[in-house]
């Protein structure tokens, strides 16, 4: 008799393991078959909590970096960092926070199987190695996210010619890094690397770095960038990339058409992230893809009757879908509430909360003044920069901004885009405002405390009025 | 007034069962109140003598406010905030684990011509809506709300506006806002001097309203069509005259009702999108079978629902369908019975009616209409025979559903009731 399941997940990445927990909580009985030794997927095992790790491991370094002018006696000489401690504490909170997952599991008994899943006919599910068994599922929902994307013509060695998956465990610092893509993988591990010592060069196809940020963003992270010495090429494409001894020789070709070579220890390819589904049978069983993608509808329904999926696979009313940890929770959410026959609402995807941890940090949500534009809004913009304030000062942290655009008819506020010290936490506010409505009136009655980096969102929503006060 | 089920708002008072100074027992009907969906009588929360009313018979109250004063005896209750000292222990009505300082004047009667206490209810919005009300001369209690809880969001807002529902005076100062969408009707009676003495005025019950916005919303939104079909009945009446006494020995009376029911569910399983719902772009396939049967009453309409009727064999049905019509005539009905349905099935026929042109029951997005049952000479291949006929008329949703599907479907249903198979009786 195989086992009998209401819900299987298949994946235990954060669109897959909330959605088990949620269902469960719901009165499902449900499986989560993982190929992985661990739970959590990309986000924990292999991108935002390792990178966010490391980043941590940067922001104290340039501390200590700056001992002087904090007062920091160092009696042994200059500081350097110490890969192999960095390496520990970051898998020490990386194991930490998988064996949480597998605690909730065991909370709300919820089946780990562990192995690889593919779909078996209608109902089935069949784990091919590892705890090898068919599951029989009344409802299935594939989250088996993505994967680093490579670009045609350049081999991933691994060793020289890297992704994501190696660079959270370079042993050592590199020399020299060339970065390919300035999305926020790219920008993340350009500030781990610059300031852990390694000289950065990044190379961006498009005009201008980060460039799904707004365009006011985008050049205050470049002159950040400049001053921190991380060189970047934008409007560039590599024409060529071949590990050459001890590096990598790379040719790219300028917005001026003119090739220049680059040579570099480590080249990391950081261009995207493509769906998984390979050997998970989703074709044969007749489910409509799009590029690879899983199509599915605004409530996560696949094209065959009781299979849906959720997270990075998905390609959802033909629009780009954001692939990002908090996106796939919330569509984790949505699936288990519609599966035990909640209530569900489709997500706005225009309200998804965009954080990048670089340094400085970006954090943003809603439309860009360019797209405002272009949707026919008259926009109102304010900005206000957050070296103003008391608290930056203190922090020592007086980059950055923060913008918010407008509409000048009714006062809504689109968007709120900003970069500077807290930006990723700051966003909290900005996805409340964007989520209940609000004007920009209301915002700037709003009390916002001081001295806090929030300031810089009243402040903001002044000038986006007329004046801020304290400029 | 307690929460009566998720969908139910408020309650209007219909009369008082208990008076002033009366002893009432735990659970003991207290009052009796309308809401849009049902009327029901409300039994009481605590035994204890009735000390205070202070909702009047007609007034509106939304749900979990304070409607009158239950004193308990020997029991010790905090005692209201604006009570100092040793009055008598008492139950608040209905305010069970959030005793609100006592405030007589929140549900004090309302003077004839102001909004009742509903108001606060139904404005849930957003600043940006109230912006936008607010500039284009709307009132946001006009619109219904898409949003978590009924909140009126941009969208709905915008929408609104984009249709033109604001009416004709719409864009003028104030006054033309209120009158124009046809449903939304004076709360309250305020005779004008003009009025004729000949004439009478009454205001409209709260199901009264809520049927007149229901169906000026369903026409509004759905693309109306309806397709009538003559159907031969002499096979049914047939079976249903043999069997009529066995269901009668097992408590159950057979009607032409449960016929029409069992074939249309079985119908419903063979064409899915007249079970469907239309929710923005996407469609709404519903796996069960909630079938809604309405049912006359003397204040009006209601359609109870007859959750996953497709589980229930015909004896089951005629059982489910006396049971629901009953208790909606003796006001018994939960208001958890009449919503969730997912196709409907009236019967204008009962007075007489040929045929009708029912008006679906939003969201779902088709309606049969059954016509009186009668003899009638029917031409059958070169003779004329006495035949027992009906017509039925489905209304549906050309948004969702074409002619062609619409008609198979009820080809579907003529087939079976003139061939109706023994081994379902």
């Amino acid at each position: 008799m195989p086992a009998s399941y209401d819900v299987v997940v298949i994946g235990a990445g954060t669109g897959g393991y909330v959605a088990a927990i949620r269902a469960s909580q719901l009165g499902k009985k449900v499986a989560v078959v993982e190929k992985q030794k661990a739970l959590g997927g990309t986000c924990l095992i292999w991108g935002c909590i390792p990178t966010k790790a490391l980043l941590e491991h940067a922001h104290a370094f340039k501390i200590v970096q700056n001992s002087d002018e904090w007062g920091i006696a160092l009696p042994y000489g200059a500081p350097a960092i110490e890969m192999r401690q960095v390496h520990a504490r970051k898998d020490k909170i990386v194991t930490g926070l998988t064996k949480g997952i597998e605690f909730l599991f065991k909370k709300n008994k919820i089946d780990w199987i562990k192995g690889t899943a593919r779909l078996a006919g209608k109902g089935r599910v069949e784990v091919v190695d590892g705890e090898k068994q068919t599951l029989e599922a009344a409802e299935i929902v594939i989250a088996t996210g993505s994967s680093p994307r490579g670009v045609p013509g350049i081999e991933i060695d691994h060793k020289r010619i890297i992704t994501s998956d190696e660079a959270i465990h370079l042993p050592e610092v590199p020399k020299s890094l060339v970065i390919l893509g300035s999305g926020a993988v790219g920008v993340e591990f350009a500030s781990i690397f610059r300031r852990f010592g390694s000289e950065v060069t990044i190379i961006e196809l498009l005009p201008r770095l980060v460039p799904i940020e707004d365009e006011a963003v985008s050049a205050e992270l470049e002159k950040a960038f400049k001053k921190q010495g991380i060189r970047s090429l934008t409007g560039t494409k590599v024409t060529k990339a071949s590990v050459s001894g001890a590096g990598v020789g790379i040719e790219a070709q300028g917005p001026d058409g003119k090739t220049q070579k680059l040579d570099a220890d480590i080249l990391l390819v950081a261009t995207g992230r493509a769906p998984v589904t390979t050997g998970l049978g989703a074709e044969a069983l007749g489910i409509a893809m799009e590029k690879g993608y899983i199509k599915v509808d605004s409530l996560y329904r696949t094209s065959v009757p009781h299979v849906s999926a959720i997270g990075d696979v998905i390609a959802i009313d033909g629009r780009v879908h954001p692939q990002l940890a908090h996106v796939s929770s919330a569509e984790g959410i949505v699936v288990a509430e519609r599966l035990a026959g909640k209530d569900a609402r489709p997500l706005n995807y225009d309200h998804v909360p965009s954080c990048t941890y670089c340094d400085p940090e970006i954090g943003s949500v809603g439309l860009t003044e360019a797209a405002a534009r272009k949707q026919g809004y008259e926009v109102r913009i304010g900005s206000f920069p957050f070296g103003v304030l008391g608290r930056a000062k203190m922090a020592g942290e007086t980059e950055g901004f923060v913008k918010i655009v407008a509409d000048k008819k009714y006062d809504e506020v689109l968007g709120i885009h900003m970069i500077g010290p807290r930006s990723t936490e700051l966003v909290a506010e900005a996805v409340l405002a964007l989520r209940l409505e609000c004007t920009v009136e209301e915002l700037m009655r709003t009390i916002h405390a001081h001295p806090t980096f929030s300031e810089a969102i009243g402040e903001a929503s002044h000038a986006a009025h007329g004046a801020a006060i304290h400029m | 007034m307690p929460q009566m089920g998720e969908s139910v708002a408020e309650g209007t008072i219909v009369r008082w069962i208990k008076k002033v100074g009366d002893q009432v027992d735990r659970d003991e009907p207290l009052f009796e109140i309308t809401t849009d969906k049902v009327d029901a009588e409300i039994p009481s929360p605590a035994a204890g003598i009735l000390t205070e009313i202070t909702a009047k018979e007609g007034d509106t109250v939304s749900v979990n406010s304070v409607v009158g004063t239950i004193q308990v005896a020997g029991e010790e209750l905090p005692p209201p905030a604006s009570a100092a000292g040793s009055r008598p222990a008492t139950a608040r009505l209905v305010v069970a684990d959030a005793p609100a300082p006592a405030r007589p004047a929140a549900l004090a009667p309302a003077s004839l011509h102001e909004a009742p206490a509903r108001d606060g209810h139904r404005h849930k919005s957003s600043p940006l809506v109230r912006r936008i009300a607010r500039e284009n001369q709307v009132d946001v209690a006009q619109i219904a709300g898409s949003g978590l809880g009924g909140r009126v969001t941009k969208q709905d807002i915008l929408g609104y506006l984009d249709r033109g529902e604001q009416g004709e005076g719409g864009r003028g100062k104030g006054e033309g806002l209120s009158k124009e969408s046809g449903p939304r009707v004076q709360e309250t009676v305020r005779p004008s001097p003009g009025t004729d003495e000949h004439s009478e005025i009454q205001p409209m019950s709260a199901i009264r309203k809520k049927i007149a916005e229901h169906m000026v919303l369903s026409k509004r939104t759905s693309a109306h069509v309806h397709s009538v079909f003559h159907v031969d009945f002499s096979d049914v009446e047939r079976i249903r005259q043999e069997k009529k006494d066995e269901y009668a020995r097992l408590g159950a009376k057979l009607t032409y009702m449960a016929f029409i029911a069992k074939t249309v569910i079985d119908a419903l399983r063979r064409y899915p999108i007249v079970n469907a719902s239309l929710d923005g772009d996407n469609i709404v396939y519903r796996k069960d079978v909630n079938l809604g049967i309405a049912v006359a009453l003397e204040t009006g309409l209601i359609v109870p629902v007859i959750r996953n009727a497709d589980e229930k064999n015909l004896l089951g049905l005629s059982r489910a369908i006396a049971d629901v019509a009953e208790r909606a005539r003796g006001k018994q009905l939960k208001p958890d019975e009449v919503h969730g349905g997912t196709f409907t099935i009236t019967n204008p026929g009962q007075f007489g009616a040929q045929f009708g042109m029912p008006i679906i029951n939003q969201p779902q997005v088709a309606i049969l209409g059954v016509g009186t049952i009668e003899k009638r000479p029917v031409v059958i291949d070169e003779g004329i025979a006495i035949r027992t006929m009906a017509y039925l008329t489905l209304g549906f949703d050309h948004r969702l559903i074409d002619g062609a599907v619409a008609d198979q479907f009820m080809a579907d249903i003529k087939q079976h009731l003139e061939h109706f198979d023994p081994n379902q009786v």
